[in-house]
């Protein structure tokens, strides 16, 4: 905690304490203490006292109390020579602005001070008026004043939209802005975003309600953007509204101050933007915001307060305005809220993919044929490549889409153009590792598009755009649009920002495509480096519970799911995106048997994802306790007892094996959730691990493979036979080609002089 | 020769839910229905005692019954026309919870508006003293669109509100917080799905007390054994201590049923088939039969004749063997 | 403990003879180890083998067989409390009773017209199983005329119901030859039901109202050389009958061999067939072998007999339909054509809501064996290729004239490949969910 700041907010509450006991000493000598207190329309008293202290404030008389409880959170303003950290007594005098600002609110509405006159104002939509006496003309409404407080039937409107997410937040905005033109700019940044804004405070006088006013932007309920009032004072009803939310939405009672704070902080994405000079009031003011885990941005230079704690992320965060990059106020502005939705981590929804085509999974499957063709890029004619990068939050400008080269316009019909796609993500919970998992989502992302077909991956990506697709506009930018809609949408747990550039100028391209190259290698190096004794946490899978019910798989770095679908960085990402899905960390613990893979977490975990059925899991043996399967597996693994070994049958082979058995009827008795002993479910590229049935023997226990495999993991075993130190290992292995019942198979071993054969007995 | 009778001893418990409010609670309800409190598998008195017995509640659809059975609507008469009316024969038939579920539009194919909504739960509030169930017609924005305002303007009464599901429960779970009202979930049978619902409707703050879950159910001869078997699953998961299962459960064998060819349809049918009103009731009663015994808290049914011999079903099951 | 196959298997001959009925050894262990065979079916094996896997190969529930002249029916074999644990095996056979008070008249047309009862459930034939016969009037030449009677109107299996064993001799020598249910003995009379069942040889019903009394009745019946018996809890109150019948299952699983018999319900006493109908839900749930019902009429036998076969559907290996193509509210050659998959409850959502809307089209049933649209999707078996080949097979093209097939939603990937396979065909890409479907018939293709 800064001792600036301490210090200015500890002095700040102290004078606004004073200031708000002078008042109530004369309105009690003035209005007696019976006179009724209250905000208007709202069963909770004065909010943010009942909120925090429990006292049901009704009169006059009952505010000293309130009051005298504020004097005692005040601390004094901290020595010269004192370098303790603040952050307590910062907190409590801010507690203390809070409660002294609405006992000076509550007074003011006595006086009809509240809402604070202004005239010839309206405002837009209804308010919380206090008296039809307010207006002049007698008509019950919204003109000549400020808005005030907020009354309960707004807060339960707007409140069920914080909660279900369709507002994302609120911002309390205090001071005036640096021009009128930043002042609208700022709103309205907000007010795309769907964030209800309140507004009050000055800088030597001037509000930033005067200045939207003076520009015309209308203010009220109907427009989300409430003016409260000209002071520092009125901001109080931000946090009014606040607590009120948790005693509705939470179920709190009015005392639960400390459940009270921490809905604020967990569920009510809410900031105050501080806009000129901060005074001492303001500090006090702002203290106050952070005890419900608001943070403040400041657009002048203050001293920052970033080690989190009492909010998600900084506390005060300084973003003095003539130095943020921009061309104009209006690209200022637009940092700022920016900023802002970062420290708060509020997450912005874009509900539509803006691109002229119909857009929709519907159009995944669609076929452009070269006929129907506008152009290609990628397949024959040209190169075509996408990457996906994770980038620093301050270095990605969210929605920024950028074409370096030519359009297609120059292009003939029918023709083609090299383009690298390389898209920029950043977010707070974003890693390096769910790179390669984003990526793999363009294809889907692009193909949702009407007219456009995507194929592959990586540098061997192939985009068509249909000529129809063309005619309605759909250019080079409207990737990029898709990819920011979607990555939003979908992985908004993990994505913040994103931003797209397109690379068509072939020197470029070139280039791109060589720092692409290096990341996919890169990657590519960083899966052989993941191994099971790298981690200290597997995931779970339960996704296929529907239908095998004590079913879990356990996916490791060197061990993927029984499909095939999910690896150990897909589960990673999964769980980071859906917390509460299906892919759940399993912390390790102690290791009971790093051979046979027994750890204790893992036991523990299998037992419960199981419903009790598996007692334990063996990582890496088909002998003992092996992982159980569903029906997904892309291979049955299954003991050959004369053989010394295992055979391999993929699901594409449909031959009878030496066991006897087809897939299909070996998949009845590997299935179902149930731990059956020599045989076991898996993913093909497990095959390949060196952590493959390691505990039995590993690789070399493979008799009999499905030639489908072979074929299609030829690569893959051509290292693993490295590995192992026998290059003709994958030729001593038997197919359904050669051997077909178990005789058979004998025979063919010992002619191929199989390793199986000479290695310690299986069982 | 004397047998030792394995007991289960479970480590969970069902949570206790009580639908509806007295007016010394807040509500205006003659009276409440509590469900919930198993601990153990449904019925095994011999290990502990059922606290609550499951109840039966009948469905009501105002201004929508042309997609109603015949059968169903010669059952009800002319009430159907009125929601008030058609409360009143409910509970006089029995029934321990009323459901009202909305549809999209009415008979003339005008859409449903909240002040419709509002006005008929008011009006089923006043004709009877059961608790209620209110269900939107299950599009997400028009199921805001409806319940919010009936949650706001039956404040205490702890209506169960829904229908919560995966893409949407966010603002129905707020409306109730709000209001002191529970809500069921819908998930479409699966286990894992129930959870994660249940998970996501307390991480906004609302009490496990406050909440039912309806896991779905297919109807007798349209997928019964699947809801069948998920609610086993999620009942046993729930006693073996997995706090997120451990909601009651309220489930829909009277739309279920009712849906089918077999109980809507009465021409043009296989001989096979016997008697369409008695196809019909068999249809619906042994679908509740089933799911009773499965573990269901809540029966949802449409037909009262179904109700009364659901009823003397409960009631045996209720009763445990003489020591 | 229970053994793992791989410790049976070390406990076989490993000579792969086959003669088991499987190809191997370790095939045939596997199966020894869930219990879904005996190990009397494994010609070589040794004494002492046989002693230590005694406790591992039986199954817990002694399969029951009863037979008539055309039919045969078993209860047993299960292995499992719940049927999502893995699957309930035999299905409880469903006898409809008659009395031999009851004119024999009377009695032949109630056994002819349940004898001839079927009917079709997904392109299943649902049938009753057997007969239940009575002995009411205590007078052994009116039982034997009675269970003749119906004999002439059926081939279907007998149980015959009477505790006097002088009632039930003259019972099955009028089927001498069959395997009726000889229904039954009790603490009273087994001595002379034991000699009858051994004389007919047939399985012998064993009444109690105890688990106690149940249990030493078995053991004494099968000390005297019964082996196959049917036990019937006397209880029959819902609550009571529960308990009884959970107890019973958790100790044959429990390998408490004198409970490990299939059982029979009786919901025929109750004499209302509203109660019955339910006794018979319950007794299908709640693990009885037998159900025995005295009602029969078609809209009462339909749906028990559909919640029989619902019950015991193997929970990892759903219902089928039948591919083909289904005409849904009389389609006519103008109207659309709709794809999806044969599992049951993938078909019936379809089904039930393009039945609901009114509207008319043809539905496309492939052979995706058994599985929803998105996972034979993911398997490989709902793909272009597949669909163009059932529209071809089952003429769609010829039935239509507006060529418009929709997809499902998930599978709108496939648009592109179906194009290709089905050329002048229009391929649209329908909803996610079938309960969208109304509204798309209704906008996008009306």
């Amino acid at each position: 905690m800064s001792r600036y700041i301490a210090t200015r907010a500890i002095r700040g509450a102290n004078a606004l304490v004073t200031e708000a006991e002078t008042m109530l000493s004369q309105a009690l000598a003035e209005k007696g203490p019976d006179l009724p207190v209250s905000f208007p329309n709202t069963a909770y008293y004065l909010p943010v006292i009942f909120g925090m202290t429990g006292r049901e404030i009704e009169t006059l008389g009952q505010l000293p109390d309130a009051l005298a409880h504020a004097r005692e959170l005040l601390h004094p303003v901290p020595a010269d020579q004192h370098w303790t950290p603040y952050l307590g007594e910062t907190l409590d005098g801010g507690m203390a602005t809070l409660i002294a600002a609405e006992v000076i609110e509550a007074v003011r509405y006595v006086y009809g001070l509240q809402p604070e006159l202004m005239p010839g104002f309206e405002l837009a939509g209804g308010t919380s008026f206090t008296s039809p006496d307010m207006n002049g003309d007698g008509e019950a409404g919204s003109n000549g004043h400020l808005n005030g407080a907020i009354d309960d039937i707004q807060l339960r409107s707007w409140g069920i939209q914080l909660v279900d997410g369709r507002m994302p937040g609120f911002a309390a905005i205090v001071g005036c802005a640096k021009s009128n033109e930043a002042a609208v700019q700022i709103v309205r940044e907000l007010q795309r975003r769907n964030i209800l804004t309140f507004l009050s405070g000055n800088v030597n006088g001037r509000s930033i309600i005067d200045q939207l006013v003076e520009e015309g932007v209308e203010l009220g309920y109907d427009t989300y953007t409430v003016p409260f009032g000209t002071d520092t004072i009125s901001a109080i009803y931000a946090l009014g509204f606040a607590t009120r939310s948790a005693l509705t939405f939470g179920g709190m009672k009015g005392g639960q101050a400390k459940e009270i704070l921490h809905y604020n902080k967990d569920r009510v994405f809410a900031f105050v933007l501080a806009l000129g000079e901060v005074d001492d009031l303001k500090y006090a003011a702002a203290a106050g915001a952070i005890n419900f885990g608001f943070p403040v941005i400041a657009d002048t230079v203050i001293p920052q307060i970033l080690p989190t704690g009492i909010t998600t992320y900084e506390h005060v965060v300084s973003m003095p305005w003539n130095e943020i990059e921009g061309a104009d106020d209006l690209e200022r502005s637009e940092r700022l809220v920016q900023k802002c939705i970062e420290v708060r981590g509020v997450k912005v929804q874009v509900a539509d993919v803006p691109v002229p085509v119909p857009y929709g999974s519907a159009f995944e499957g669609e076929v452009v044929r070269k006929a129907d063709m506008r152009i290609e890029m990628g397949g024959k004619g040209s190169r075509c490549f996408e990457y996906l990068r994770m980038a620093k939050l301050e270095d990605v400008t969210d929605g920024q889409i950028e074409i370096v080269g030519p359009d297609f316009s120059e292009v003939p019909e029918q023709g083609s153009m090299d383009m690298g796609i390389v898209v920029e993500v950043a977010g707070r919970q974003m890693e390096a590792d769910f790179e390669p998992v984003l990526e793999r989502q363009i294809h889907y992302f692009v193909n949702g598009a009407s007219g456009i077909q995507h194929i592959g991956q990586r540098d061997i990506t192939w985009i068509r755009v249909s000529q129809k697709a063309s005619d309605v506009g759909f250019d080079l930018e409207s990737f990029g649009k898709i990819l920011h809609a979607r990555l939003h949408s979908d992985f908004g747990a993990i994505v913040d920002k994103v931003a797209v550039t397109i690379y068509t100028d072939p020197e470029q391209v070139d280039q791109r495509l060589d720092e692409a190259r290096a990341a996919y290698d890169f990657r590519n190096k960083r899966l052989e480096d993941l191994t099971d004794t790298a981690v200290d946490e597997f995931y779970s899978c339960t996704l296929c519970q529907s239908f095998a019910p004590n079913h879990v798989c356990i996916v490791s770095p060197e061990r993927l799911g029984l499909c095939g679908a999910y690896n150990w960085l897909d589960c990673k990402a999964s769980f980071n995106i859906n917390p509460t899905g299906p892919n759940q960390p399993i912390k390790l613990g102690r290791v009971s048997d790093v051979d046979t893979g027994y750890w204790e977490g893992t036991n523990d975990y299998a037992k419960v994802g199981s419903h009790g059925v598996v007692e334990e899991v063996a990582m890496y043996s088909i002998m003992e306790n092996p992982m159980t399967a569903c029906g997904c597996f892309e291979c049955i693994v299954m003991l050959i007892p004369e053989s010394n070994g295992v055979m391999v049958v993929s699901r594409e082979d449909t031959s009878m094996t030496p066991a006897g058995m087809t897939f299909s009827t070996l998949a009845g008795i590997a299935g179902g959730g149930i731990q059956t002993p020599g045989v076991m479910g898996v993913g093909k590229y497990y095959l390949a691990s060196p952590k493959f049935i390691s505990a039995d023997g590993g690789f070399k226990r493979i008799v009999w493979m499905s030639s489908v495999l072979k074929d299609t993991m030829a690569e893959e075993f051509k290292v693993v036979a490295e590995r192992e130190g026998d290059l003709e290992l994958i030729d001593r292995i038997a197919d359904e080609r050669s051997v077909g019942s178990v005789e058979e198979l004998v025979a063919w071993l010992e002619e191929h002089e199989h390793p199986a054969l000479t290695m310690d007995p299986i069982f | 020769m004397s047998i030792e009778i394995p007991v289960d001893k479970w480590p969970g418990t069902v949570n206790t839910v009580t639908l509806g409010a007295t007016e010394a609670d807040g509500g205006t309800r003659a009276k409440v229905v509590t469900i919930g409190g198993e601990q153990s598998l449904p019925f095994m008195h011999f290990e502990t005692e059922m606290p609550h017995s499951p109840v039966i509640a009948l469905e009501m659809t105002p201004s929508r019954t042309d997609d109603w059975s015949q059968i169903l609507l010669d059952a009800w008469g002319d009430v159907v026309e009125d929601p008030a009316r058609w409360a009143a024969a409910i509970e006089a038939a029995g029934a321990d919870v009323i459901v009202v579920t909305f549809g999209l539009t009415d008979p003339a194919g005008d859409p449903i508006t909240p002040d419709y909504a509002v006005s008929t739960v008011k009006a089923v509030l006043e004709a009877s003293g059961l608790p209620l169930v209110v269900l939107g017609p299950g599009q997400a924005d028009v199921d805001n669109e409806l319940i919010v305002p009936v949650a706001d303007s039956t404040k205490g009464e702890r209506l169960v509100l829904g229908l919560c599901e995966d893409g949407n429960y966010r603002t129905i779970v707020a409306s109730a917080m709000a209001n002191d009202h529970l809500v069921v979930g819908r998930t479409p049978m699966d286990v894992n799905l129930a959870k994660q619902l249940n998970i996501l409707m307390t991480d906004m703050g609302l009490p496990l007390d406050r909440i039912v879950m309806d896991p779905t159910t297919g109807g007798l001869g349209y997928g019964i054994e699947y809801g069948y078997s998920v609610m086993e699953r999620l009942r046993l998961a729930a006693l073996q201590g997995d706090a997120m299962t451990q909601l009651p459960m309220l489930v829909t064998p009277g739309y279920e049923a009712w849906r089918t060819k077999e109980a809507k349809v009465g021409e043009g049918v296989p001989e096979t088939w016997g008697d369409w009103a008695d196809r019909g009731v068999h249809w619906e009663t042994l679908t509740a039969v089933s799911l009773v015994e499965a573990g269901a808290d809540v029966v949802v049914l449409r037909h009262p004749e179904s109700l009364k011999r659901v009823r003397e079903a409960i009631d045996e099951l209720m009763t445990a063997a003489p020591a | 403990m229970a053994l793992s196959g791989i410790q049976i298997y070390k406990m076989l001959p490993q000579t792969n003879c086959k003669e088991c009925g499987f190809p191997t050894c370790l095939a045939f262990s596997m199966k020894l180890a869930a219990k879904q065979v005996e190990l009397d079916d494994c010609p070589y094996v040794t004494e002492e083998s046989k002693e230590q896997l005694a406790e591992s190969s039986a199954p817990p529930i002694r399969l029951v067989t009863l037979a008539g002249p055309d039919r045969e029916t078993a209860a047993g074999n299960e292995v499992v409390l719940f049927r999502h644990e893995k699957k309930f095996f035999n299905r409880p056979g469903v006898f409809v009773r008659v009395v031999d008070t009851e004119d024999t008249a009377a009695i032949t047309e109630k056994v002819a017209a349940a004898s001839a009862y079927t009917v079709d459930y997904v392109g299943i034939d649902l049938n009753l199983d057997g007969i239940a016969v009575e002995g009411a009037s205590g007078d052994p030449a009116a039982f034997a005329a009675a269970v003749g009677a119906a004999r002439e109107a059926t081939g279907l299996p007998f149980m015959l119901v009477s505790d006097d064993p002088a009632v039930m001799e003259a019972g099955w020598k009028a089927v001498e030859g069959e395997k009726p249910l000889l229904m039954g003995a009790n603490s009273s009379n087994w001595e002379a039901m034991v000699d009858l069942a051994k004389q007919a040889e047939a399985p012998l019903g064993v009444v109690g109202e105890t688990l106690e009394e149940l249990a030493e009745l078995t053991q004494k019946i099968q000390e005297a050389g019964v082996e196959d018996m049917v036990l019937q809890p006397a209880p029959t109150a819902m609550g009571a009958s529960l308990a009884m019948q959970t107890q019973i299952r958790r100790l044959a699983l429990k390998n408490f061999r004198p409970l490990g018999y299939p059982t029979v319900a009786f919901a025929s006493d109750s004499g209302d067939p509203a109660k019955e109908a339910t006794l018979a839900a319950h007794a299908i749930c709640k693990y009885a072998g037998f159900v025995v019902v005295d009602s029969f009429a078609p809209e009462f036998v339909y749906p028990i007999l559909v919640l029989r076969e619902n019950i015991y559907t193997d929970p990892q290996k759903p219902i089928q339909v039948l591919p083909a193509v289904y005409e849904i509210n009389d389609p006519k050659p103008s109207d659309p054509v709709l794809v999806t998959t044969n599992f049951s409850i993938t078909y019936f959502s379809v089904a039930n809501e393009v039945e609901g809307s009114g509207l008319p089209a043809w539905l496309v049933v492939t052979d995706a064996e058994g599985m929803s649209v998105l996972t034979a999707w993911a398997a490989g078996k709902f793909d272009a290729e597949v669909i163009a080949k059932a529209v071809k097979e089952f003429g769609v093209g010829d039935k239509v004239e507006k060529k418009v097939i929709v997809l499902p939603g998930h599978t709108a990937v496939l648009s592109g490949e179906l194009e290709e396979e089905l050329p002048g065909w229009d391929v649209k890409v329908g909803p996610r969910e079938a309960v969208d479907l109304p509204g798309y018939l209704k906008t996008v293709l009306a």
